[in-house]
Formats: structure tokens, C-alpha cells, sequence
């Protein structure tokens, strides 16, 4: 393991953290034992390889330009293509009697599965949520018990999403604080990273479902503190102040994405700087793209009955469990309110039954 | 992108198409806007390229109608790991710049593979791409300024290279005679000629 990769990988998750691509053993695999595909960011494939202890097992790591599953399928990095070639290029064939494939589930809005048994032959089987329960579904025969099934947003999940994306911009603001208030950045790091924890671990309680929403209640008791302790006039309250509204700025920061770092809530910066006028930053695009104009509510999820087929496809894959089968076997958008607009019902379902039009 | 390198990607291409004169049937892996295969078609090959990329794809077709290459040049939305659907010894040179640096390991072996089963007996691959320079101080050097190099086109085309640190080595591997390497800035980029060798 490289610590630095492993550093890198924690604070930096906005750039890429490659590993290297290819079939690997753990332990001592044999022609019965799983295939697992995951993508070649650094972090991904060594908790991977921790979940997998003690198991025989084939990890297929799939080329994702060293980008996280999640955002490397909604970025289309991780798609079919980066799949087919692992499976075609590796090998694997031929080191195993079956062609079943384990994906992460949070790949979906980028792999289509049917694609690849089209194009490969190999049936693709979606793994647990949380790597943890890796060993229990191998154990069950690679079935998915129904908490497996659905993506959660706890304390730790929240921390490590967040701090891979946010520490950047923490970064740069204490870079900023060295060259223009030197006198400040003691007070810039302790501040924002108490507001960082507090903001992380309180955000499931706080009112509002997006991000921006939450913060508005932690934002106008500051803003009141602010006034109050502007008006107390105490001792030496400059940089008190200060520190208050770095916690403010800080908090704003940390809860305009605060959706985007998740699989559980929408994005609030994408759709807001779509609606600015601003497509794109460098190639990473904001307007235009289906998720954002879903987002922006310019199109919506429609179902189209007739055309479904009753592969459960929809059911199967949803993280947030918004689609449920009814009683003809045909599915039932049920839970519209909980859809994140991640796109992962709309590219598993080949017949094109849900589809995303234009909102007339 | 050819404005971004100085036209080092045309004066690349046209040092390829050189190599390739007298090739009838030319399979170009990632063909891109089909600028390569436009210069051998002027040649007079008949090029079939392919690129996984479906936007380039979309502008080598433009390219196509735009200069009536239609019975010369067809361009195809694949992958390298569609080549195993490609016909035996039908091509007379493989071609590929600039894409094997954004393969995998096992991708290359596959190329290489597969580019031996698709050349004809005579048949030329041709390759020129990124890679490490031998020199150990042209090595630190290069790495030095790579940096940059690489955090700006991550942010331009968010697509990582590597460095090949020994393509004539994977190319006789993959079943080939090495007939010419040429090697440019500091031994960083390599133009690498093999001819397929007898019985693969």
C-alpha cells in the first residue's frame, strides 16, 4: 500500500487516483470462485481488497480514469465500455467455468448491464451497497438481502465523502489566509474544521432535503450570534467575528454540494450553476446534461407500462427504493419524492419504459 | 488540440503516414477526427478506423462527407476490445498515435494480439506514443515536466496517459519484428515500426 496514494486519495477525491487496471487474485482463486468488478480509484480497490479477506475471489479492476465508482458512473468514466474491455482483455475467461459478473451497485448510471451480457456473454449480478456486506452476499449464493439494496448516508460515509471533496477548497482557503491574514488562519482551521464536523454530523437532522436548505437554520443562528456579539461590543471581538463568519462561509461551502457528495440527496450546485448560465468548468459539464435538466425539473422520469417488460431492472437497482413492483409484475414509480435524478433506472431499462422527456 | 501541441500531433501524423506509403489496407486504432487517415488516403490506402470515442467518430464522419472519402476511409465507433471482431490477415499495417498511452497493460497485449492475427504475412504495425526515456536524468526531467502537462490535460479531456516504459519490448512480446524505432524530445516519445514475424 502507498500512503501517499492513500493520503492523496482521502483529501483530493476531485482529482484522480489511479491504480493500476487488470485481473487480480485474492488469495487462492479457482475456477468456481466470484469475479468481482470495481473501478481503478486507489481507495476503492484497497477497501475492496480488505472487504475480500479471507475470501478466494477474482477482482476485475476496470478502468474508471482513477475516479470513485459513484462519480466516475455519473461522469461516464465507469461505463459498459470500461467494463467489456476488462472482462475481454483480461483473461478472466479463461481462468474461470462460469460468466457471472459482481458490479457495484453505484455503478449502474454508467454500465448497462444487459449491454455487456450482449457483448461478452457474461451476466452481471449487482453487489451489495456497502463493501462490508460482501462476504454475506457471497455466502447467501450472491443474493442481495434488502438493506443491501439501498444506499445509506451515515456519520462515517458522510465524513469520508465530504472530506475527499471539501478538503481542497479548505486547502486553498488557508493557502489564502497565509498570504493575505496570516493573523487569521489558526482561527480559519479550527473554525473550519469544527464547522465541518458539526455540519457533517448534524445535517440528517436538520430541516430542509437539500444541502443549501439545510444550512439555512445553522446560518441564522451565526448570523445572530454575529449580531449579538457585535452589539455586546466585548472584549477583543474582531477576531471573534472573524471566525464567525469564516464558520459561516465555510458552512455555505460545505452545504452547496453537500447533495453531490452523496448517492442519497440531489446535487444543488450543478442545477444552480446550470441555471447561472455556466455549462461548464474545464470538460466537466453542468448544463445539457440529463441529470441536471432533471434537476432543473426541464425534463422528467415518465413510465411508460405498455413497454415494460417486468425485468425488475428498475426495482433492483434503485438506490433510494423509488420503484417497487406492483401486483401485475410491472413497476410502479412509487416513491417520486425520494429520486435523486442519478440516472441508474433510466439507463438499465433497455425497452426505454422510464424514460426522461422534456417537461411540457 | 493540434493548436495545444504546436502542430506536433500533424508533424507526428505525417511522419507516420511516411512509414505507410505503400499500404493498401491500413486498420488506424483510434482514429480520432480521421486527420491521419485523410493524409493516407492521399496516399492512396484504404483506411478503416476506429475510436472509442463517439464524438470523434461523429467528426471523422463529417470529415468523410466533407471530402468524399466514402470508398477510402470508413470510421467505426469501437473500442480496442472490439478488435476481436475484426477479419484475419486482411490489413497490410496496423497504425495507432497516441492511444497506447491510454490503455491498460492488457489492453496493449490485446492490440498487439490482435493487430498479429488481423496484418496480412508481410504486414507492418506501426505505433508512436508517449514513453519513458531510458536516461535516468531524462527520466527525472521528463517526470518533472509531465506534471503539469498531465494536470492540464486532465482538465482539458479528462483522460490520464502513461508513459509506455518499454513498447518495443511489448511489441516483439506481442509477436513482432522490430524494424525502426525513432526516438524524439529527449527519448520521451517514440515512433516504433515492427513487422509481424513468421508463424504468429
Amino acid at each position: 500500500m502507498s500512503p501517499f496514494k492513500y493520503i492523496w486519495g482521502m483529501l483530493f477525491r476531485l482529482f484522480p487516483c489511479p491504480e493500476k487496471t487488470g485481473l487480480l487474485r485474492i488469495r487462492n482463486p479457482g475456477p468456481e470462485s466470484p469475479v468481482l468488478v470495481t473501478c481503478n480509484f486507489y481507495i476503492t480497490v484497497r477497501r475492496l481488497l480488505r472487504a475480500l479477506k479471507g475470501i478466494d475471489a477474482w477482482v476485475l479492476v476496470a478502468d474508471s480514469k482513477g475516479v470513485n465508482v459513484w462519480c466516475a458512473a455519473e461522469g461516464e468514466e465507469f461505463n459498459t465500455h470500461s467494463v467489456v474491455s476488462a472482462v475481454k482483455t483480461s483473461g478472466i475467461s479463461g481462468k474461470v467455468n462460469h460468466k457471472n459478473l459482481i458490479l457495484p451497485p453505484l455503478g449502474a448510471p454508467g454500465i448497462k448491464a444487459k449491454q455487456i451480457k450482449k457483448q461478452t456473454g457474461w451476466s452481471v449480478y449487482w453487489g451489495p451497497m456497502r463493501l462490508k456486506d460482501i462476504p454475506v452476499y457471497l455466502e447467501a449464493g450472491m443474493n442481495r438481502e434488502h438493506r443491501m439494496k439501498r444506499v445509506t448516508y451515515k456519520w462515517f460515509e458522510r465524513v469520508d465523502t465530504a472530506l475527499g471533496s471539501l478538503f481542497p477548497f479548505y486547502f486553498l482557503g488557508a493557502i489564502g489566509c497565509m498570504i493575505f491574514a496570516g493573523h487569521l488562519l489558526l482561527g480559519y482551521l479550527v473554525t473550519g474544521a469544527v464547522v465541518f464536523i458539526f455540519f457533517m454530523t448534524l445535517c440528517p437532522w436538520l430541516p430542509g432535503k437539500s444541502g443549501l436548505k439545510k444550512v439555512i437554520l445553522p446560518e441564522f443562528i451565526l448570523f445572530c450570534i454575529l449580531i449579538a456579539v457585535s452589539w455586546m461590543d466585548v472584549i477583543s471581538p474582531v477576531h471573534l467575528k472573524a471566525n464567525i463568519i469564516i464558520a459561516m462561509v465555510m458552512m455555505l461551502i460545505y452545504a452547496s454540494e453537500l447533495g453531490g457528495l452523496s448517492s442519497i440527496m440531489s446535487s444543488d450546485l450543478d442545477p444552480f450553476l446550470a441555471r447561472l448560465g455556466i455549462g461548464a468548468i474545464g470538460n466537466i459539464n453542468f448544463a445539457g446534461t440529463v441529470r441536471t435538466e432533471l434537476l432543473n425539473g426541464y425534463r422528467k422520469i415518465n413510465y411508460n407500462k405498455d413497454k415494460c417488460v417486468s425485468c425488475f431492472c428498475c426495482s433492483e437497482i434503485c438506490p433510494r427504493g423509488c420503484w417497487e413492483i406492483g401486483e401485475d409484475k410491472r413497476a410502479v414509480f412509487i416513491k417520486r419524492e425520494n429520486c435523486t435524478a442519478c440516472r441508474a433506472c433510466l439507463v438499465q431499462c433497455e425497452t426505454h419504459a422510464i424514460n426522461a422527456e422534456f417537461d411540457q | 488540440m493540434d493548436k495545444a501541441s504546436k502542430g506536433h500531433v500533424t508533424a507526428v501524423k505525417k511522419a507516420v503516414a511516411c512509414e505507410l506509403a505503400d499500404a493498401d489496407h491500413v486498420l488506424e486504432i483510434g482514429c480520432g477526427t480521421g486527420e491521419l487517415a485523410q493524409m493516407l488516403v492521399s496516399q492512396g490506402s484504404v483506411v478503416h478506423g476506429f475510436d472509442m470515442n463517439a464524438a470523434m467518430i461523429e467528426a471523422a464522419n463529417e470529415r468523410i462527407q466533407r471530402n468524399h472519402l466514402e470508398d477510402r476511409f470508413k470510421a467505426t465507433h469501437m473500442g480496442v476490445d472490439g478488435m476481436d471482431s475484426l477479419p484475419d490477415a486482411f490489413y497490410d499495417a496496423v497504425v495507432s498515435t497516441l492511444v497506447f498511452s491510454e490503455l491498460s497493460d492488457d489492453e496493449r497485449k490485446y492490440v498487439f494480439k490482435h493487430s498479429a492475427r488481423v496484418l496480412k504475412p508481410e504486414g507492418i504495425i506501426v505505433i508512436a506514443d508517449e514513453v519513458v526515456p531510458e536516461n535516468i536524468f531524462m527520466k527525472l526531467f521528463h517526470k518533472l515536466i509531465r506534471l503539469p502537462m498531465l494536470a492540464m490535460t486532465y482538465l482539458i479531456t479528462r483522460t490520464l496517459t502513461t508513459p509506455i516504459s518499454d513498447l518495443s519490448g511489448e511489441m516483439k512480446k506481442g509477436g513482432f519484428k522490430i524494424k525502426k524505432e525513432i526516438l524524439r524530445h529527449g527519448g520521451s516519445f517514440a515512433m516504433v515500426t515492427g513487422k509481424r514475424s513468421k508463424g504468429v
